[in-house]
Order: structure tokens, then C-alpha cells, then sequence
């Protein structure tokens, strides 16, 4: 009997053990990848393809500048073949994580760690002295750069150079998904222009400045942002000014962040007669923005009709 | 005629030998252009593959080095006449010129360091009563009635190089009424990040990661002070030591940290053995579980085992539990709740005396001192939570209940607010309500504080960088 009931759980015990091998090794056949945003999610997923299994530290729905750095983060980190960080210090509080997940392919310096804005031509860099009175500033730039369609193609080569370091036997298939998507890029990016361009040189206002790369690429102008400095609550006088502004200006539309107060904006847009949109400010930030070319369809689509 | 005829002839000769001349010299000269556009072709070839292979050496050292260094690295050089500007592409001179690690120093910008700095600035007033002003027995022994700077702490951190980082934190703070700042060194230690098995170790003078509040700062606490339990069983600032942690995380489906530390022992009141050879060792295990996307909770599981100065066993066991509700979007968690346990069991000496007939006359004559020793249990706990319905506001209590080492029991009541007007400056009111069992001994100054009303204000301030806080 003590017999029979040791042999099934031995029995049990190595099914269980053959299911985790199993399902370790099938994630085993990929590249394991972590990104610090959704946005490189997205674009790591056209290059990899069913080559990579990725996974975001955020969500499309959070602030990437004050993420909480939890320990289920960490045990993501842990597994990962390949950490891909923004950069220009919009998630430099991966290093915490990265430090309490103990793994040394992906620490600072090693080959499995990929920044994606090298190469970028960078905007709202801040010149002369650079200090907190001007809010939460980033002293290397604006570090909202994938909100910009046409910076993807050096986005996604520094992916693909990054991804390569590691897993160099995939470069064909690596080069022939980015061209793909580059390709499907293309065909959005002619319509997005199509329909944007009867609003060259229209003004909007923000919440936050973290458009102005989407907005340069389309022609409009940054009025104003209802934070009075970056990371600042706005102060009532400030609000008074910003609306002061859009009702001389005509400005018709206040770009909201999904993560940043709504009803505030839409109280604001409400003084000047304007329009309170809430836009994808990632992958994922709004329903149906679920990848890259989504997410910037459904802002262009949504802005254009707030615009007319 | 005849020179005529002569000069016809020349004329003649020379208009038919021209054209083969020019011929020949056609003929060498394209040949010679030739040569010259195989050489050309050659020669271009030659430098376009000593271009090639320049440029992806560039490109690894440029990808090295943007790692190495971070995003910095990888930003394009910052001056620039307008708030919006775009920066241009780099030139092949840039290009070629030097990128870190090969060349930091002529990289760097004037004042650009290679790692973090910060400041943190915390100052706190309280008022107490009299007769605790008296005793010296408010929760900042020797500060009562007084607005001083707690802790202004400079740290440096950062990477080493690509193996290691390093941590440095200097404080000074004003540790008694009218006495003078002391500057001290707070932790200074390096982390080995790239050692095999997923293992890190931490070497030099650290917050030990014993319990979850100890590892945080004083100014980045929730409350104004430290929970009584840490205050009573380790010091007023927790326990500092100097030695080594290895940290494993485990390759499971959920999180889990196994810590394992030896240290000198150099807390006086729970260990002061201050020996590596006869070592405090540490160990904790923390495991971490998210309910949703909304709910995170964080249980953990800390022991502390040494020697005091006269080699007795002091073992302090404890438990902590962590929650956090984020609702979706939110910037912040709209509550925070958690606890913290600590057992402290030492051996103690229990001496008597004992009367000694020796010449049975029956009039004792002599005294003899018998010892025993026996185990001395101790247990305190906090319990505390917090509401932030607003991003700017937080409202929270903390209640303590604890043990002393002696003899007696303490209990703590801590209401308090937090409010900050941006992500560096922070302001916090709290009150406190301390009640002390009869025997605990405060006599100081022949006054005594068993009811002990604190009203706290803390001001703190943070310059530069500070590294973003765990769960």
C-alpha cells in the first residue's frame, strides 16, 4: 500500500517536473526581452517577430516617468535575455529594478542592455543652466521621442543592432520583420499625413509636455501646457492665463496624457470653448491602441476630429 | 618653285603624320587612364573597406559605450539657443572622435560627473510636554522642544564600471541639544552585479535589509520616526553594520529573494560583539505577489543572530507584511498598509545571593553569588496605514506596541499628514500619543514621562539626484 501511494507520487512528481521543463523549455527557444515601456514593447515585437518574447515593466495607462518599482518587476528582469530602455532618463529608475533582480546579462554595460535613442535628433533640449526650478526638466531632452512615426526607423535599427549582439544567427529574419513593419509604417504614415494636413499650424495646448515630437511631425504648434512647468501641478493663476490664451488664440483642442488628470482638463477646455482629448501617450494608454501603428492611428484619427 | 614645292611637301608630311601621332598618344594616354582608373578603383576600394570596418568598430564602441554610460551617453550634446530645439546629426569628425570608455574625460562636459549626486535635507521640530522636556524622554531623546536638522545627507552613487556600483552617503545631523553638527559616514559599500548563479553581493558599511523599514532612510520614511520596535530593540536610527550580503533570486514563478549577511555586530544594544570573527549574521526571505494590477502585497521574513559584548546569544526573528492599492491610472496608490514583528530572545545572566553557614554555628557567615542564566523573550510590532486620495496628500496612523529590553511595555499612537508640493520637497504634521507601563524607569532629572503628547513638523528636501524606492 506505502508502496503504491509513493509510486504515484513520484508518478505526480515528475509530471510536474516534466511540465516545467516542458514550458521552461519552450520559453527557452526565445529570446526572453523586457522593455521598460509599451511603446518599445510593440516595436521590438515587429522586429523580433515570433522570434522574442516580450514583456513591459509599464503599462500604455502609467506614467513612465514615476513607475513603482515592484518586486514582480524584478522577477521579469530576472529571466530576461535583453532589458530595452528608452533612455534619456524618462526610465532611469530600471536600475533599482535591475538591481534587485540579479542578473548580469542585462546590468549597465552589458550586451543585453539596448538604449533606443542614440542616434535620435532629440527636441526640448534645455540650454544654458538646467535646474529643478524649471520642474521636473530632462536635462538631456525630450525623451518622448516614439510618439514621432518617422524616428521608428532608427528606433527599431537600434533594436534590431541591440537584439542582434545577442542572438546574431536571426539577423535574415530579424531584418526582413523591421522592413515589413517599416513597410506598413509607410502606407499608415502617407494617410496620417493625408489627414493631418489641413491642420498645419494649428495650436493646441497639453497637459504635459510629452507631444511635441507627434506634433512636430504633423505641422501643429505647442501653445501652451496646463502643468505650469514640467512634473507641476498646475496653479490656479497659471490656468487662468492658459485659458486667457486659448480664447484669444482659438485654440480648439487640450491634449490629456490617459494618466493625468481629466477632469481638470476638461474643466479648462470647458472656459475656452475648447475640446479635451485624451490621447495614446503609449501603446496601450487607450482602447484599440494595442500596438504602435494603432496607437498612433487612433491619436491622428482622434485629433483630426477634434481639430476641425 | 622648287622652295615652294619643298614647303607643299612638308606641309603635306606633317598633315599625314599627325593623325598616327595623335593616335599613339591616344592610345598611351588611354592606357594610362586606364591604369589610373584601375588605381582609383583599387585605391577605393582599399580605403571603402578601411571605412567599413571603422564604422562598425564606431558602432560597437558607440553601443558599448552608450550602455556603459547610460542614456548620457547617448544624448547629443545639450547647449542649444531655444527651450525647443533639434539637434543636429553628428559629423563624421564627431563620429570618429573618442566615446566612452575610451575617452570619458574629453567627452564629458565641463561639471559633468560620471555618477549621481544627491542631497537630502530633513529637519524636524517637536513639542512635548514639560516634564518630558525634563526627563529627556521624548521620542528625539535630547531634542525635545527644539526644530534641528535630523539627517542632511549627501550621496554619490553609481556605476563603477560594468561590473559594479557603488553607493556613498555621508549625514550630517545634530544628535543633542546645543552640541555641534557631527558629520558621519552613513554607508558606503559596492554591489557585484555580474557574479554567477544570479547572485549580488554587497560589501562595506549598509542599512541591513532586516525587517522593510530599516533598509529606508530617515527621510524617506512614512512617518516622522522610526517605529518603536527598531528604536527599542536595535537604536534610535536602526541597525547600520559593516560586512557583506549575497542576495539569490530564485528562478520560480514568483518572486523570491533569499538574503544571507555576516557582519561585525556592531549595534550596542542588540548585539556589541563588533567581531567579523564571531559575526552577526543576518538572513531574509521576501516574496512578493500582485492581486491584479491594482493590489500588490510583499511578505517578508528577516532574522538577526549574534553575540553581545559579554558573548551572550541575542537572536531577533521578525515578520513584515506590505499592501498597496493603486487603482488603475492612478498616479499614486490610494492605500498603503503594513506591519512589521520582532521577537528579540537573548541569554541573560540571573545572579542571587546566597547566605552560607560554613561553620554551622547557625550565624551565616559567608555570601555567595550564584548565576544562572535564563532567555529573555521580547516582542514588539507596528501596524500603520495610509490614504492618499490626492496626488499632493496623504493621510495615515501608525500604532506601535513594543516590549522593552528591560523591562516594561510601550504603546504609540501616530496620527499624521503628508503633503508635497512637488516630487522634491516634503512637508508632514504629526502627532503622537506615547503611553509607558509603571516600570518602565523614566527618572530622569527626577521627572517622569509615562503620558508623553508629541506634536512633530518635518520638513525635507531633496537636490539633485535620489534613486527611485522599492515597493
Amino acid at each position: 500500500m506505502t508502496s503504491t501511494r509513493s509510486m504515484r507520487m513520484l508518478g505526480a512528481l515528475l509530471c510536474a517536473a516534466i511540465v516545467f521543463f516542458v514550458t521552461t523549455a519552450h520559453a527557452a527557444d526565445k529570446v526572453r526581452v523586457v522593455t521598460t515601456i509599451s511603446d518599445l514593447k510593440s516595436l521590438t515585437e515587429a522586429v523580433g517577430g515570433d522570434l522574442v518574447d516580450v514583456e513591459s515593466l509599464t503599462r500604455g495607462t502609467q506614467n513612465a516617468h514615476e513607475a513603482e518599482i515592484r518586486p514582480t518587476m524584478m522577477l521579469k528582469l530576472r529571466r530576461a535575455d535583453v532589458l530595452i530602455t528608452n533612455g534619456l532618463a524618462l526610465d532611469s529608475w530600471v536600475d533599482v529594478a535591475v538591481n534587485g533582480a540579479n542578473n548580469s546579462n542585462i546590468v549597465s554595460g552589458a550586451p543585453g542592455r539596448i538604449d533606443v535613442s542614440p542616434g535620435l535628433p532629440i527636441l526640448d533640449v534645455p540650454g544654458g543652466r538646467v535646474d529643478r526650478s524649471m520642474g521636473d526638466v530632462h536635462p538631456h531632452g525630450n525623451p518622448h521621442f516614439s510618439l514621432d512615426p518617422g524616428l521608428a526607423p532608427q528606433i527599431t535599427q537600434n533594436i534590431l543592432d541591440g537584439l542582434l549582439r545577442r542572438v546574431p544567427q536571426h539577423r535574415s529574419a530579424f531584418e526582413k520583420n523591421r522592413q515589413a513593419f517599416l513597410a506598413r509604417l509607410e502606407e499608415s504614415m502617407a494617410g496620417w499625413t493625408k489627414t493631418m494636413a489641413p491642420f498645419r499650424g494649428a495650436k493646441v495646448v497639453i497637459y504635459h509636455p510629452q507631444w511635441i515630437y507627434f506634433l512636430t511631425r504633423f505641422g501643429l504648434v505647442q501653445a501652451a501646457t496646463l502643468e505650469d512647468r514640467p512634473g507641476i501641478p498646475a496653479s490656479p493663476s497659471h490656468l487662468v492665463r492658459v485659458i486667457e490664451q486659448m480664447k484669444i488664440e482659438k485654440i480648439k483642442v487640450i491634449i490629456v496624457e490617459p494618466w493625468n488628470d481629466r477632469k481638470l482638463a476638461a474643466r479648462v477646455a470647458e472656459e475656452a470653448g475648447a475640446k479635451a482629448v485624451v490621447l495614446a501617450s503609449m501603446v496601450g494608454g487607450v482602447k484599440g491602441a494595442d500596438t504602435y501603428i494603432d496607437a498612433l492611428d487612433y491619436n491622428v484619427r482622434t485629433l483630426a476630429e477634434a481639430l476641425k | 618653285m622648287r622652295k615652294l614645292i619643298a614647303l607643299a611637301f612638308v606641309f603635306v608630311s606633317i598633315a599625314l603624320a599627325s593623325p598616327a601621332a595623335a593616335q599613339q598618344d591616344a592610345e598611351a594616354l588611354r592606357r594610362e587612364l586606364d591604369q589610373m582608373r584601375k588605381n582609383f578603383e583599387t585605391m577605393q576600394q582599399e580605403y571603402r573597406k578601411s571605412m567599413d570596418a571603422m564604422a562598425e568598430r564606431l558602432r560597437r564602441l558607440e553601443t558599448q559605450s552608450s550602455e556603459g554610460a547610460g542614456s548620457r551617453a547617448g544624448a547629443a550634446p545639450a547647449p542649444a539657443p531655444s527651450q525647443t530645439t533639434v539637434q543636429t546629426p553628428a559629423s563624421a569628425i564627431d563620429l570618429l572622435s573618442p566615446r566612452p570608455p575610451f575617452g570619458l574625460y574629453g567627452q564629458r562636459a565641463s561639471g559633468q560627473l560620471l555618477f549621481d549626486m544627491g542631497v537630502a535635507g530633513d529637519f524636524v521640530g517637536n513639542l512635548v510636554q514639560r516634564n518630558v522636556d525634563k526627563a529627556s524622554a521624548g521620542t528625539f531623546r535630547g531634542q525635545e522642544n527644539r526644530f534641528f536638522p535630523r539627517e542632511v545627507e549627501l550621496s554619490l552613487f553609481g556605476q563603477i564600471d560594468p561590473f559594479a556600483r557603488a553607493e556613498v552617503r555621508i549625514e550630517a545631523g545634530e544628535d543633542a541639544r546645543g552640541t555641534a553638527t557631527n558629520l558621519s559616514l552613513a554607508e558606503a559599500n559596492i554591489t557585484l552585479m555580474t557574479l554567477p548563479f544570479n547572485t549580488q553581493l554587497k560589501l562595506g558599511q549598509m542599512r541591513n535589509r532586516y525587517g522593510w523599514s530599516n533598509q529606508i532612510h530617515e527621510h524617506d520614511l512614512p512617518w516622522t520616526d522610526r517605529p518603536g520596535v527598531l528604536r527599542a530593540y536595535f537604536s534610535d536610527n536602526g541597525v547600520v553594520e559593516k560586512g557583506a550580503e549575497l542576495t539569490w533570486v530564485a528562478d520560480l514563478p514568483f518572486y523570491l529573494e533569499a538574503l544571507v549577511g555576516a557582519f561585525n555586530g556592531d549595534n550596542d544594544v542588540a548585539f556589541g560583539r563588533g567581531r567579523i570573527s564571531e559575526p552577526l549574521l543576518t538572513g531574509r526571505l521576501r516574496t512578493f505577489f500582485e492581486l491584479g494590477d491594482e493590489h500588490g502585497i510583499q511578505l517578508g521574513t528577516s532574522v538577526a543572530h549574534g553575540l553581545t559584548a559579554d558573548r551572550r546569544r541575542s537572536t531577533l526573528p521578525g515578520f513584515d507584511v506590505r499592501y498597496k492599492y493603486r487603482p488603475e491610472g492612478w498616479l499614486h496608490p490610494l492605500v498603503t498598509a503594513g506591519g512589521e514583528g520582532v521577537w528579540s530572545i537573548r541569554r541573560a545572566e540571573v545572579t542571587r545571593d546566597v547566605t552560607i553557614d560554613t561553620d554551622a554555628d547557625g550565624i551565616p557567615d559567608t555570601t555567595l553569588t550564584l548565576g544562572n542564566h535564563r532567555t529573555d523573550t521580547r516582542f514588539g510590532y507596528y501596524v500603520y496605514g495610509e490614504l492618499q486620495p490626492f496626488r499632493r496628500w496623504a493621510f495615515g496612523a501608525r500604532y506601535d506596541e513594543t516590549e522593552q529590553l528591560v523591562r516594561g511595555r510601550e504603546k504609540a499612537f501616530e496620527p499624521y499628514v503628508t503633503f508635497w508640493p512637488s516630487e522634491f520637497l516634503r512637508f508632514r504634521g504629526g502627532y503622537k500619543l506615547t503611553e509607558r507601563s509603571s516600570d518602565v524607569g523614566f527618572s530622569t532629572n527626577q521627572a517622569t514621562a509615562r503620558h508623553v503628547d508629541e506634536w512633530f513638523l518635518q520638513a525635507t528636501f531633496i537636490l539633485g539626484a535620489h534613486p527611485a524606492h522599492p515597493f
